[in-house]
């Protein structure tokens, strides 16, 4: 079954596309992450896929059915997360979850649900009066009522601390454990590589890349370079020869190796321990950065690297 | 049904409003200040009651749109401002049970302070004169409910076409100044505009039947015209223009037409507002 599919998705804002021609298709039970930098299009993407905008060309299945012409049949089984969202009236934290259960025919307990996402003492304050990281804490309980069928997510970790990303993290694998396709969006690549199944990176509207990490990491050359220094200096060593190594040059002491495998490491240091005085060695892969940089020339409205853009 | 929980949610929140019962506490006080000070010149009892609605319904004709308006401007642009919008239609809710269920509770709130204004007024009034006029004061209070109802729905549609703040308010200020002063204010009105565009620009006869039905299209006129079925004959008021003492205006400009004028006022807004809202990219 497939949890979610767009088709030819378009959608303009005057001379802007924010999202252009996009193919996605989403199978049930998969964790999937949404990557990109601000103003790829991935929330509106997200808002495309609930009904909350409207396709400017080509279509939006949730669940089985159109967004449009069913939204609410889809709302039934959906728990959103949304973005830039606000908790403007005077009522509670537990008033705004109970109005979800209610608004959901769920039999879920208040408690329970204010617990699992760390709000536990805080039910009986006013929402509008939360921190940032518990208003996001609060929209993620509010997701989770009903154990929806599928989660979306845009950008959960925002306003999060690390304690908060990790509960987080742990509750979206456990739902993800009992068969619940999650999507969910972001702009930092370590918290997608962390619980996705498969990524979809979004830049200007565009996908231009979807696949697992590992497949990323691949499609990215998946070079690992290693640095073997060495007692004496580790000339002839025929290290060439084995399989997965592109190249090597010696450096002083120093045996530098590309390998085009990751898993030719462990031969390359094996082989070398075998006939030199191996004193220390340093792997660098190809960061996901860097692809994700490649990827996405840096991001749309800004050079900086994702590094830096992380809060 | 979850256009229940919509309202049940927008109303707890009103209720804990603490502008909204300063305003309504503001407002009772104004009536019972007006009951307490109003006295009929050499009439009986049930008369100064009588006599002071009416008196009070001329000042509710100005009054009642701007507690509607305030009320009610933010209903959905607030909550698209603020983001509330994307819970609202996060979970399984309809962007008719939104519409529906603010205007819902919207008119449950005014509703509530037009009652709170009406117990005081009454209060005070029965205390005064020892004389309680039930057909008077409930028909005042039902043509009252009616006209706020009217600007509650408009407001609740212009709210729902637009997006900020800034916005809702230009809209409900404009529809003030439309919609209720530009029938009252001396010189700018819109009866003398008609008459000016037919008679001096396009050189017809003068029509005052014309003029009139122009002039009833008014919410304000036609509060003025529906508190004429309720209260005694002798105290109705001639509300349309009477170019001379044997003007009689035609039975379409009765005072019944007001309803139909209440009712088209209801509908149409509401139907364009909930069908912009249909459409919007929110």
């Amino acid at each position: 079954m497939v949890a979610i599919r767009t088709d030819g998705l378009t959608k303009r804002f005057g001379d802007v596309v924010a999202v252009d021609d996009l193919d996605l298709t989403i199978e049930e039970g998969e964790v999937f992450g949404f990557l990109g930098p601000n103003g790829a299009g991935k929330s509106t993407t997200i808002n495309l896929l609930l009904d909350f905008i409207r396709p400017t060309a080509g279509s939006v299945e949730v669940l089985g059915r159109d967004a449009q012409t069913n939204p609410e049949e889809i709302r039934e089984r959906v728990g959103v997360l949304p973005e830039g969202y606000g908790f403007d009236d005077p009522l509670t934290g537990r008033e705004y979850l109970s109005w979800a259960i209610r608004t959901k025919r769920a039999d879920d307990d208040d408690d329970e649900l204010l617990d699992l996402v760390g709000l536990g003492d805080d039910g009986d304050r006013l929402a509008g009066d939360y921190s940032k990281g518990m208003q996001q804490r609060l929209a993620f309980a509010i997701a989770l009522v009903d154990d929806p069928d599928l989660l979306i997510l845009d950008e959960p970790s925002t306003g999060l601390d690390p304690n908060g990303i990790q509960q987080l993290r742990e509750v979206v694998r456990e739902r993800a454990d009992q068969g619940t396709t999650v999507f969910f969006s972001s702009h930092i690549l370590s918290e997608v590589e962390a619980v996705s199944d498969r990524v979809g990176v979004m830049n200007e509207g565009e996908l231009v890349a979807v696949d697992s990490i590992e497949g990323l990491r691949e499609s990215a050359g998946g070079h690992a370079t290693l640095r073997l220094d060495c007692a004496s200096t580790p000339a002839g060593l025929g290290v060439d020869a084995l399989d997965g190594v592109a190249a090597s040059r010696v450096d002083e002491r120093t045996l530098v190796v590309d390998c085009t495998d990751p898993a030719a490491k462990v031969d390359v240091v094996t082989h070398v321990a075998e006939r030199a005085t191996v004193e220390d060695i340093r792997s660098e892969t190809v960061s996901l950065e860097a692809l994700f940089n490649d990827l996405t020339g840096g991001g749309r409205d800004d050079a900086r690297p994702v590094e830096e853009v992380r809060q | 049904m979850s256009l229940r929980d919509i309202t049940r949610k927008d109303f707890t929140a009103a209720r804990r409003s603490r502008a909204l019962w300063a305003v309504a506490t503001l407002l009772a006080l104004l009536t019972a200040l007006i009951a307490f000070g109003f006295s009929g010149y050499r009439l009986g009892p049930e008369e100064t009651v009588i006599q002071l609605f009416r008196t009070m319904g001329g000042m509710f004709g100005l009054l009642l749109p701007i507690v509607a308006l305030v009320a009610s401007y933010m209903a959905i642009a607030g909550e698209r401002e603020s983001g509330g919008v994307k819970f609202l239609l996060g979970l399984p809710n309809s962007r008719r049970d939104v519409f529906l269920g603010k205007l819902a509770s919207r008119l449950g709130v005014v509703t509530a302070g037009l009652v709170f204004m009406f117990a005081t007024a009454t209060v005070m009034a029965v205390a005064r004169n020892g004389a309680l006029p039930v057909g008077v004061v409930g028909g005042m209070f039902a043509v009252s409910l009616l006209y706020t109802s009217v600007f509650v729905a408009i407001a609740v549609a212009l709210s729902a076409t637009v997006a900020e703040r800034s916005r809702a308010i230009a809209a409900a200020v404009g529809s003030y100044f439309v919609l209720v002063l530009l029938y009252v204010i001396p010189g700018v009105n819109v009866a003398l505009l008609v008459r000016f565009v037919h008679q001096t620009l396009l050189g017809f006869e003068p029509n005052f039947d014309l003029y009139n039905a122009v002039l009833f299209t008014s919410p304000l006129i036609a509060y003025r015209k529906a508190m004429n079925m309720v209260v005694p004959s002798d105290l109705e008021q001639e509300v349309l223009q009477r170019p001379a003492e044997s003007y009689t205006p035609p039975g379409y400009l009765g005072d019944e037409m007001s309803l139909l004028v209440f009712a088209a006022w209801l509908a149409v807004p509401l139907a364009i507002g909930y069908w912009r809202f249909e459409g919007a990219d929110l």
